[in-house]
């Protein structure tokens, strides 16, 4: 019995202590902030000539994906969805073609890029547009008013505050940088410092 | 039984590990399970016909899945502690957003609180087994083992598992029994049916094992009636609906394999059949316990099962592993490999999203399922799991038999 006592307690303390560690040690990317929530009602369609495209600021460094919620209703847009990645002069600096085939109603799409190292604080636009879909295969982008991230975007030659509701995603330094941070998470949020440390 | 310092001290200990697996991991149907029952103490009797009308207006819209005694148990445990959690606790009840639930700075001490009386049920059982055995050292052993292996921990503090209220029940029922009060445990079992169904299923075998046909019939009627009782006050479409068509019934009761003309075999039907008519006509003089076992196998080897249900079995387990010392590894391999099926369902409740109250930044990584869907079919590999623990259930049923 006194091996199982010790197995139990040390596959427990390992569970809570050490296996998110494990778990922090795979993540590749770390979301700047929480999704902002978002009602559904208001919202822009894209396709053919119909692109959307939104100013925002990268709060941190190593700016490495962009993800926002995208309606494709009844999954009719199996077409090709390209977003590009502007920096504050206009200048394409990433681009990345997905496949609406691949995105369902509602998801939370991540566009993955290769990393923009000093990207704290910069502001930068991208555009999501379906050039070759019709106006039977729209995908939709929610709207929300602004935020300190989510300045302003445009759409069929309008310009307007606020935008898509957005997460910005970093590449963290190392893997110890992740594990870190979930720690000190964790540690705050457990002495009720009731704070959520961010890169 | 007068606790040694030796006893006091592995209880400080177990107790220690379950507080620490109750504040820190979080399976969200703790949360939907303790807003359906905060009703309660709002005034609402019948949970079932509330919840479907106003679905339109609440923040979650499922319905309540368990039996009325179940809504009452946790419902009024609640409104005891509620004025104790303060009035944050009832915004964290209602709150959907499923990032702002678990960084609430208050989640430790509600998951805490919700969990208690689990924790109270699981030392109670503890405490049950010492009394199944006649020799001390085998009662310490159950007591011991039961305490401290990390499936029974994280099946209920992990998942937080409320089928722990049938399961004390059943053990209650089955200490009666083993001490020939059969219409006591046929009492217990009637109060475990009535959070769970799945007692009921194993009464032909009480029917069974009756000495008389009087203990005969009343061990059957006794614990149909009770339960029956417990639900007409709340019979309706939406009771109907949410909580007798079960997960259990649906999956046990599904179809096996066609022989023609839309017929089916339905597996666990048949299995549980033929071992009640095994029982009748060849052992006749059944060891109730074993079969309970048996019967327990039975459902697990050939249903699509919730982990929680896992823990039905788990006492009665840990008693046929101290009194078989050779099914003792058998037995932990079952456990395993049981444990492991759902793991590996496609459900980031089962596995990773335990860990979000330590960052919601694990929303990003994949499940053992999409893991595995690298390599192999995830599909495939349940289905070699579950066969393999089929097989072995039915070997350990075979030395049980």
């Amino acid at each position: 019995m006194k091996k199982m006592i010790w197995f139990t307690t040390i596959s427990i303390i390992f569970l809570l202590f050490l296996m998110p560690a494990v778990m922090a040690s795979v993540i590749k990317m770390i979301p700047a902030i929480d999704q902002p929530g978002y009602d559904g009602s208001s919202r822009v369609s894209i396709y053919g000539v119909y692109e959307f495209k939104q100013k925002f600021v990268s709060k941190y460094k190593n700016l490495v994906a962009v993800g926002t919620s995208i309606k494709n209703p009844n999954l009719a847009n199996k077409k090709e969805i390209i977003f590009n990645l502007y920096n504050e002069n206009n200048d394409l600096i990433r681009s990345v073609i997905l496949s609406g085939k691949n995105i369902e109603d509602g998801d939370f799409v991540k566009f993955v890029f290769d990393k923009v190292d000093d990207s704290t604080d910069e502001t930068y636009f991208f555009t999501i547009s379906s050039p070759t879909s019709g106006p039977g295969e729209v995908i939709e982008v929610f709207l929300i008013k602004p935020t300190t991230e989510v300045i302003e975007y445009s759409y069929n030659k309008e310009t307007k505050e606020g935008g898509a509701p957005l997460v910005t995603f970093h590449k963290p330094d190392s893997i110890w940088e992740t594990i870190k941070l979930v720690y000190i998470n964790w540690f705050s949020r457990l002495l009720s410092l009731g704070f959520q440390k961010t890169l | 039984m007068k606790l040694t310092n030796k006893f006091k001290k592995l209880l400080l200990l177990a107790l220690a590990l379950r507080l620490l697996v109750s504040a820190l991991l979080f399976h969200p149907d703790i949360k939907t399970i303790a807003f359906q029952t905060s009703f309660l103490k709002k005034g609402i009797i019948n949970i079932y016909p509330y919840l479907a009308n106003n679905k339109q207006n609440l923040p979650f819209k499922d319905g309540f899945v368990y039996f009325p005694l179940t809504y009452f148990a946790i419902g009024g445990y609640q409104a005891v502690i509620s004025p104790l959690l303060g009035e944050d606790f009832d915004d964290w009840l209602q709150d959907a957003r499923a990032n702002s639930v678990v960084n609430n700075p208050n989640i430790f001490k509600y998951l805490i609180f919700l969990k208690l009386p689990l924790l109270f049920m699981d030392i109670f059982v503890a405490f049950l087994l010492l009394k199944f055995f006649k020799k001390k050292i085998n009662g310490e052993k159950a007591f011991t083992l039961w305490l401290f292996n990390p499936f029974t921990i994280i099946l209920i503090y992990a998942f937080s598992n409320i089928d722990l209220y049938p399961i004390l029940l059943t053990v209650i029922a089955f200490l009666n029994i083993k001490r020939k009060n059969i219409l006591l445990g046929a009492v217990f079992l009637g109060l475990a049916s009535c959070f769970k169904l799945y007692p009921l299923l194993f009464l032909p075998f009480m029917f069974l094992n009756g000495r008389t046909l009087k203990e005969k019939i009343l061990s059957v009627l006794i614990p149909v009636s009770m339960t029956i009782v417990t639900m007409i006050p709340f019979w309706s479409k939406a009771f109907i609906d949410s909580a007798l068509i079960s997960g259990l019934t649906t999956r046990i009761f599904s179809p096996g394999f066609s022989v023609g003309f839309g017929e089916s075999i339905v597996v666990g039907v048949f299995l549980l059949s033929a071992l009640f008519f095994y029982a009748l006509i060849i052992n006749k003089k059944i060891r109730l316990f074993n079969y309970w076992i048996i019967f327990l196998f039975l459902i697990f080897s050939f249903s699509h099962f919730h982990i929680s249900w896992l823990l039905w079995i788990a006492p009665f387990l840990v008693i046929k592993a101290v009194q078989k010392p050779i099914l003792l590894w058998p037995i932990f391999f079952w456990v395993v490999i049981a444990i492991s099926i759902p793991l590996f369902y496609s459900d980031r409740a089962m596995t990773i999203s335990l860990f979000r109250i330590y960052t919601t930044w694990f929303d990003l990584l994949p499940t053992p399922f999409v893991v595995l869907q690298k390599i192999y079919d995830p599909y495939n590999f349940q289905s070699l799991l579950h066969s393999s623990l089929a097989g072995l259930s039915v070997m350990i049923s075979y030395k049980l038999i």
